[in-house]
């Protein structure tokens, strides 16, 4: 592949023929301001705001469109590209509103922080504003008019991304706007909260989080989408240990810069407040909470007595580290039978535009990897069904995550021993001996193996409550103890 | 060792006597009562002046109708160095963003008057008001409705004729 050298702000660099001028002076960590060009989109050159002064070109040039050449010299941080941009910056200014204060996206604006960096100081027009309200666009996400600087990325992402293109630019000049076609909307679309992502002002913002938080307040944390067993990439946003949005994060080898509006909005459930917050055992005097340290002293001699079959119940939302740790004690106390039960929509959602990427049928992050674990998925697409075998066991019985929704309550109550370690009580675990609490995915470190068989980390985003420890852990323990270690 | 007895003499009567002293202090009193430049105040009957920079408790200033200046921005809470504001924003009826929850925590506050000058709509101040007594705690963790009813004069932490005192 041959290469051009060129000099940009005083440094020189070399880049692959055919690379934009903003890719090229990325390389040398140089950020050049621009709206209308996103990295997976086509590069229409309409905001104006990533002109660089280029030596020898008549007039300034869009960094995002225009190639490097050998021997260029680009200044975009000095003189005319400096100017450049502040008079556009002023122009994109005067019909805006500059309502950042009940502006969901101040602090992360692109608008308010290139005018922050280098737009006037103070503004000098004094014709009265043009204003078209706000408008609901259908589904997440809402539409205010106002704030666009008219970089048509949503447009074009829904064009060609999600190649539904519902949205337009209508009317012309100052009075042009973004609109649905008729009263269509994007309420049909899969895809459309990723327009809110890609929108570099606040024009388009989420319902869901409509003045719920700054988003200087947020702490972003990086996750996997625990929503498919795609594994889109994600940061869970947090505040006061309460998840309050879900956003991607790029990965160009498994979701780019894209999420679904499903993945997007699943995530209530981690901050469910009804939690088992404390190892309990029953006993013959009912329900006492020795602490972890006794609960797991009883329940390793009462698995060590234990001679019945073994059957054991997953979840596919467990980490592989969890379903591993389960895999182990099951072998070590005699090996046994591990099921895990996992909804499955009807279809897959892909996203035409980028092929690798889908809301896959299975609903539960970890399918593949209890898959790869030797576990047998059981019950129906809606998750249920299919445990009258385990539910009649005679022997011991554990079951990890699997809320057993669907069950009696006298699920298990044949069983020798029954634990039940999980984040939420379940009704159906009434007869279990061992109620142990686990944290969710979002408390505690882990892997998820995704449907491509990429194994993905994430980090804990939120604070377990009470004595509540990650699955493997306790797992971890009891077969270490089982076997004779410390 | 021998006891050796040391004679004081008794002062002159006119040096010993009181009288003296109390007739010094007692002009210095009568001068004050009628010295027309007198300090002391009659706090409270009288109440006392302050100055117009005096940062005491909060107050909300409200709309015509009623509402809340507030739009829950969330500056306030961000600038607060004592972390006493607590804000949760929300949607009205009529589609305005406006705060659910705004609590501040007087016992926290530090009053240096920054939630004042950093509100984009001018709705928080501090105020020319300091009696704050109160028979619980709690009574200090001032709720929206009970900044909104404050009546106290407000601070002017500048001049308006001159706002970046240039």
């Amino acid at each position: 592949m041959s290469t051009v050298t060129l000099t940009i702000d005083g440094q020189r660099v070399t880049v692959p023929e055919g690379t934009s001028l903003l890719h090229a002076a990325e390389e040398i960590g140089v950020e050049v301001p621009h709206y209308c060009y996103h990295a997976a989109l086509s590069a229409p050159a309409q905001c104006r705001l990533c002109l660089v002064d280029v030596e020898g070109a008549p007039k300034p040039m869009p960094s995002c469109v225009t190639q490097a050449q050998d021997g260029q010299v680009v200044r975009t941080d000095e003189g005319l590209a400096r100017e450049m941009r502040k008079g556009v910056l002023e122009f994109y200014l005067i019909n805006h509103p500059l309502d950042c204060p009940i502006c969901d996206q101040s602090g992360e604006c692109k608008l308010q922080d290139y005018v922050h960096s280098e737009g006037r100081a103070h503004g000098r027009g004094v014709e009265p504003k043009r204003v078209f309200g706000r408008d609901d666009f259908g589904g997440d996400v809402l539409f205010y008019g106002d704030r666009c600087v008219m970089c048509t990325r949503c447009v074009r992402f829904m064009e060609e991304m999600a190649q539904d293109p519902v949205l337009t630019v209508v009317e012309r000049g100052d009075r042009a706007v973004i609109d649905t076609f008729f009263e269509q909307g994007l309420k049909d679309s899969s895809w459309s909260g990723n327009i809110v992502d890609i929108c570099p002002v606040g024009a388009l913002v989420s319902k869901d989080f409509l003045h719920k938080a700054r988003a200087w307040d947020l702490d972003h944390t990086p996750s996997v989408c625990p929503n498919c067993s795609q594994g889109c990439n994600v940061d869970i946003h947090t505040r006061d240990n309460v998840v309050h949005r879900l956003k991607p994060r790029e990965n160009p080898e498994v979701n780019g810069h894209w999420m679904c509006d499903y993945g997007r909005g699943h995530y209530e459930w981690m901050n469910r407040s009804d939690r088992i917050e404390e190892p309990f055992v029953r006993g013959d005097g009912g329900w006492s909470a020795p602490g972890w340290h006794g609960a797991l002293a009883s329940l390793r001699e009462r698995l060590q007595d234990c001679r019945g079959p073994v059957h054991a119940v997953a979840s596919a939302h467990a980490s592989n580290e969890d379903l591993a740790a389960l895999r182990e004690l099951v072998e070590r106390i005699g090996g046994g039978d591990i099921v895990y039960r996992s909804a499955r929509a009807p279809d897959e959602v892909p996203l035409p535009g980028f092929p690798m990427l889908a809301r896959r049928r299975d609903l539960a992050p970890n399918t593949r990897g209890a898959e790869l674990l030797g576990m047998r998925r059981v019950g129906g697409d809606d998750a249920s069904g299919g445990l009258d075998e385990v539910a009649a066991s005679t022997g011991t019985l554990i079951v990890l995550g699997d809320e057993l929704a669907d069950q009696p309550e006298d699920f298990g109550s044949r069983a020798e021993l029954f634990a039940y370690l999980g984040a939420h009580p379940a009704p159906a675990a009434r007869s279990a001996h061992f109620v142990l609490p686990v944290t969710t995915f979002a408390e505690q470190e882990g892997t998820f193996t995704n449907v491509q068989t990429r194994v993905q980390r994430f980090e804990p985003a939120l604070r377990a409550p009470g004595s509540a420890q990650p699955a493997w852990q306790v797992l971890g323990a009891l077969t270490a103890s089982l076997a004779g270690e410390r | 060792m021998a006891i050796s007895v040391k004679v004081i003499r008794r002062p002159e009567a006119a040096r010993s006597s009181y009288l003296r002293a109390a007739l010094k202090g007692m002009s210095l009193t009568f001068r004050h009562m009628v010295n027309p430049r007198k300090v002391t105040r009659s706090y409270p009957e009288e109440p006392t002046e302050l100055h117009p920079r005096w940062r005491g408790t909060h107050r909300m200033e409200v709309h015509a109708d009623g509402r809340p200046k507030c739009v829950a921005c969330g500056l306030c809470p961000t600038v607060c160095p004592a972390n006493c504001i607590r804000l949760v924003g929300g949607e009205d009826d009529q589609g305005n963003r406006y705060p659910i929850v705004y609590e501040i925590d007087e016992f926290r506050c530090i009053f240096c008057g920054m939630c004042q000058e950093v509100c984009p709509v001018e709705a928080i101040h501090v105020g020319q008001h300091f009696e704050n007594a109160e028979y619980t705690r709690e009574r200090f963790v001032y709720d929206l409705d009970r900044l909104m009813e404050q009546e106290h004069p407000v601070t002017a932490l500048w001049d308006p004729s001159d706002p970046a005192s240039e």
